[in-house]
């Protein structure tokens, strides 16, 4: 059989009633978890996979995709409604979201996301489904040395969401980078500012610190301008749907941030976030409003939201080639195919066909799903909106610690969500840009930990970060985007990028 | 950190006084890195970048960033801050206290209704007897959905063992 | 909204009925892992050969177990109902992060699992076997570079080991430690590091698709199926296996202690859990009572020794 004929058959089974009643079910329970900011795809998946043991395979397969992109959906709905997002990847997709739902336009701003989850879905699946091999080979030749130049790409790029001042987002991403180092180092074991606390061995969580810099910090800023604000927001202004300006501004940005996502995803070390950061930083560029950007431009919300999708499905690439389980979900995920006696790794494409078009079938119909049940909900998402104020952040309050409780029960942890929520109220009063700190406590140790391990396996020798070309490449791509502001700035278009780089909290 | 004093340095020309406290911070955490990686110096192993390299990095970058901070306080580069009241903030710190302290013994719901109740109250809605049933009953019907039936491990107390 | 709950309400009802409490696995890792897997296997197991009645699983992750262990000693003392899952990364986990409890508080039930360590390169190196390996890294210890598993880990004690076995100085073996198995197989076949170490399992489809030369296993003996050379009979005195075990609260009296052991023993012998060792390839390597104690006492030796050797503790 070809590959077509495969999709085809596993897509014929994948759209019987009764797996169709599956699908439906995986997506309400992974979207119901996924909404808890802290709980991100991965933990759904792993809290959720034990009911999809109880069903033939084809059965729990379309079940576990449902639960898979309900969960993605989830947080990325709490991180546009209220500002709370739960997982590193829904970070960006909050910058310009909440604005817009603010701004009365949290609906197009919910459906851009989900048609450009959905659009991204569909490409990469498709992608996935036929040219894998392909592009596994190119992940593979990315070592250390090709990391580490990504993330200096990825701190250059990121730069662009550092808010008006170069001074308070630096300094802002400095102190994500301290707070970066905390807990045991991977390299060489030793525990670096932990100070004796068994509980910060592990680091920091990023899901913590998100949760409580954004909604904690969030929710005390707001209560600290008293009567002041308005008693509830404005939940729809003009229309809930997109119109036609939104579509025409939102395409673009969904198939870009396939673009990038997706390649990012297949990297073994790539991570989804960092798809995400660079799609926002590439909208940010290319926009043709970028006054817009900081109030609520619906790019910045396509884009990211494509990008992590369209990763998500990338993440899958290595994951089916080979058998590497490049993220906590990609191994979840691992686990749920062992149920069955699948071993996933360089051979299931040849002897498992069926389960493995099976499970591309499954996931192209929960993406369908997720689309047909959230569309039509995104009228009653953005009324969570009219809730008065002491309801409303008294509930993200309840579901922020929530989130954190179910995650880790620990007393501990409810303290440092309680200390980052603090952090994070005094550095909006004095106007520091909050998502660099997150930016920085994710990718200061991914870009510690390649440079040190290129270097290791160079002896240290430092010029082999700079002669491997895609390397060499990825630098000078990085150095451009470094220079090219300034240059354009010094030709006296400073004006329009200091208005491009608006405050985003 | 001087927030209380933002107000009494209106007058033009001093430092902003909220900026050098910043700064000082800046340095306080650049002084732990650099005391707490002392330590480790001497393990870098191959690579000739050790524990202690990369942090030491970023200690000098914040050093860097606490001398820019400082010149920017004197230049009153910082923009105005808006009035703040404390009333609602010391609520709702409240009320993440309690639900901490309350969370091992009395069970999720009663310790996330108390967050619930203070929180609600620092955004003004004060009538405690109304808010705290109302968030404790709220808190049970999530602890019965997300522990119950999605078995998430959420702390039980005893309200939640009457369902149990 | 409403039909979200509701549906909600009908999937999970139907997936969880309600039982009566019985014993309590605590799984000291995140959802998902190795550990995670067995307590939730034990649970199924526990469950389905009527051993318990209801077992829930609770997860306390953090810094290799020793977060969950230190909880489960002081809060489960005493509690005959209480287990807690664990293994060999542990024990070294104890030692690196100088853990203020360690395995000597709990009570060791049983080894239920357990893996070897495998020794790959990528299918285009030029190594062809074990000898060779172990000369280039005798001739320059640093252009040997090792992937595999976090610092301090099972992976790098076993290059610890083999060095010292071959008489190469154990703090001068170039080892890469990466954060997830997957990471570190990537590195791997992307010929980014001489050689390969982790869990046999990690390597098989690999190895089985020949992308991956395996060199050598740390078995005691060769095992059947795995067209390999044991460490031990290749000239290097190295045996590791990186078990999961079982173990109950401490304070325990000796009925208590037996009654327990008695229904790990039944759950061992299981079809149920046999079935499960098959379908997710974990060999069965039970070892339970003072046998186990005895061995789990000569691990925790022999990696205090290789892990000052390595000098990742003083």
């Amino acid at each position: 059989m070809s590959t077509f004929e495969f999709l085809l058959q596993g897509l014929a089974s994948a759209a019987e009633p009764m797996n169709l009643l599956y699908a439906l079910i995986g997506v309400t329970l992974g979207t119901a978890v996924g909404v808890l900011p802290g709980i991100g795809p991965a933990l759904t998946v792993a809290l959720l996979l034990p009911v999809t043991y109880r069903l033939d395979p084809t059965g729990s397969l379309i079940m576990f995709a449902g639960i898979y992109y309900g969960g993605m959906y989830g947080g990325s709905t709490t991180s546009i409604l209220l500002n709370t997002p739960g997982e590193s990847a829904s970070i960006v997709t909050a910058l310009e979201g909440n604005k817009m739902a603010r701004n009365g336009r949290g609906g197009p701003a919910l459906a851009t996301a989900a048609i450009g989850s959905f659009v991204a879905g569909l490409i990469a699946t498709l992608l996935l489904a036929f040219i894998a091999p392909y592009i596994v080979k190119l992940a593979l030749v990315f070592g250390p040395r090709e990391y580490f130049a990504l993330m200096v790409l990825a701190f250059v790029t990121v730069s662009s969401a550092f808010g008006d001042s170069t001074l308070r987002g630096l300094t802002s991403l400095f102190i994500g980078l301290a707070f970066s180092v905390v807990g045991i180092d991977q390299l060489t074991g030793q525990n670096r500012l932990s100070f004796g606390v068994p509980d910060l061995l592990d680091g920091i969580e990023v899901t913590t610190m998100a949760v409580a810099m954004f909604a904690i910090g969030e929710t005390l800023y707001i209560a600290a301008q008293g009567n002041r604000g308005p008693e509830t927001v404005e939940a729809v202004k003009g229309s809930v749907w997109m119109n036609a300006a939104d579509w025409a501004r939102s395409w673009k940005a969904w198939l870009r941030g396939t673009v990038i996502g997706f390649p990012i995803g297949a990297m073994p070390a790539g991570g989804a976030e960092i798809g995400t950061f660079l799609s926002y930083a590439a909208e940010k560029r290319l926009t043709k409003h970028p006054e817009e950007f900081g109030n609520g431009a619906i790019e910045g919300v396509a884009g990211p939201e494509a990008a992590n999708n369209a990763s998500a499905a990338g993440t899958l690439v290595p994951l089916l080639t080979l058998g590497l389980p490049t993220t906590a979900t990609a191994a979840i995920m691992l686990a749920g195919f062992q149920q069955y006696g699948l071993q996933p790794g360089p051979l299931l494409f040849a002897t498992n066909p069926q389960l493995v078009w099976g499970l591309i079938a499954s996931l192209l119909i929960a993406n369908l799903m997720l689309l047909v049940l959230n569309l039509p909900l995104i009228g009653l998402w953005v009324k969570l909106l009219t809730i008065p104020k002491p309801w409303l952040y008294a509930g993200i309050l309840v579901f922020a610690t929530l989130g954190t409780i179910g995650a880790n029960p620990s007393v501990f942890e409810l303290g440092m969500l309680l200390t980052f929520g603090l952090l994070g109220y005094v550095m909006r009063v004095f106007g520091y840009p909050i998502a660099p700190v997150v930016v920085g406590l994710i990718l200061g140790p991914l870009a510690e930990q390649q440079l040190r391990r290129a270097l290791a396996i160079s002896q240290g020798d430092v010029t082999v970060l700079f002669t491997s070309p895609i390397a060499a490449v990825l630098l000078a791509v990085a150095a451009i985007a470094l220079i090219l502001p300034l240059i354009l700035r010094a030709r006296g278009r400073g004006e329009v990028l200091s208005q491009m780089a608006a405050s985003e909290d | 950190m001087s927030l209380d004093r933002q107000n009494s340095v209106k007058e033009q020309r001093r430092p902003d006084r909220a900026a050098l406290a910043i700064a000082a911070v800046l340095v306080t955490i650049a002084g732990t890195i650099f005391f707490d990686v002392a330590r480790l110096k001497g393990m870098a192993g191959y690579s000739q970048i050790g524990p202690a390299t990369i942090p030491d990095w970023i200690a000098f970058a914040l050093v860097g960033l606490a001398i820019w901070t400082v010149i920017a306080a004197f230049r009153r580069d910082f923009p105005e801050r808006e009035h703040q009241e404390f009333g609602p903030v010391v609520w709702i710190v409240a009320g993440l206290i309690a639900q901490m302290l309350l969370l091992r013994t009395a069970g999720f719901s009663i310790a996330t209704g108390v967050l619930f109740a203070l929180t609600a109250a620092g955004f003004g809605k004060k009538r405690l007897w109304i808010t705290l049933p109302i968030g404790i009953v709220l808190c049970l019907v999530i602890w019965l959905i997300f522990a119950g039936l999605l078995q998430l491990s959420l702390p039980a107390g005893p309200l939640e063992h009457l369902f149990l | 909204m409403k039909h979200v709950f509701l549906a909600s309400l009908l999937a999970g009802a139907l997936a969880l009925p309600a039982y009566a409490a019985d014993y309590t696995i605590m799984a000291p890792a995140a959802p998902g892992g190795g550990w995670d897997q067995t307590a939730r296997s034990l649970q199924t197991a526990l469950q389905e050969e009527g051993i318990s009645g209801n077992v829930q699983v609770i997860n306390v992750p953090g810094a290799g177990g020793t977060i969950g262990l230190a909880q489960f000693a002081s809060q489960q003392k005493g509690n005959p109902n209480a287990l807690i899952v664990g293994g060999y990364v542990m024990v070294g986990a104890i030692l690196t992060n100088n853990a203020p409890v360690t395995l000597k508080e709990v009570t060791p039930i049983a080894r239920l699992t357990g893996e070897y360590e495998a020794i790959v390169v990528p299918a285009s190196s030029d190594i062809e076997n074990i000898g060779q390996l172990v000369d280039k890294l005798k001739a320059d210890p640093g252009s040997v570079s090792w992937g595999g598993g976090s610092a301090g880990g099972t992976d790098h004690i076993a290059v610890g080991l083999l060095a010292k076995a071959a008489g190469v100085d154990p703090t001068k073996i170039n080892y890469i430690a990466y954060s997830g198995g997957g990471e570190a197989l990537a590195a791997i076949l992307g010929s980014q590091v001489t050689a390969g170490i982790s869990s046999y399992g990690e390597f098989e489809s690999q190895v089985k698709a020949g992308t991956l030369r395996l060199l050598a296993l740390s078995s005691e003996e060769r095992v059947e199926g795995i067209d390999a050379p044991t460490l031990k009979e290749s000239g290097y005195d190295v045996v590791l296996q990186n078990w999961r075990m079982v173990a109950a609260a401490p304070g325990l009296s000796d009925e208590q202690k037996a009654a327990v052991l008695a229904d790990v023993d039944k759950l061992a012998k299981s079809n149920t859990w046999q079935e499960t060792l098959k379908t997710k390839g974990w060999a069965d390597t039970y070892l339970a009572g003072p046998a186990f104690e005895e061995q789990l006492a000569k691990d925790i030796a022999a990696t205090e020794t290789v892990l000052k050797d390595i000098g990742l503790v003083k």
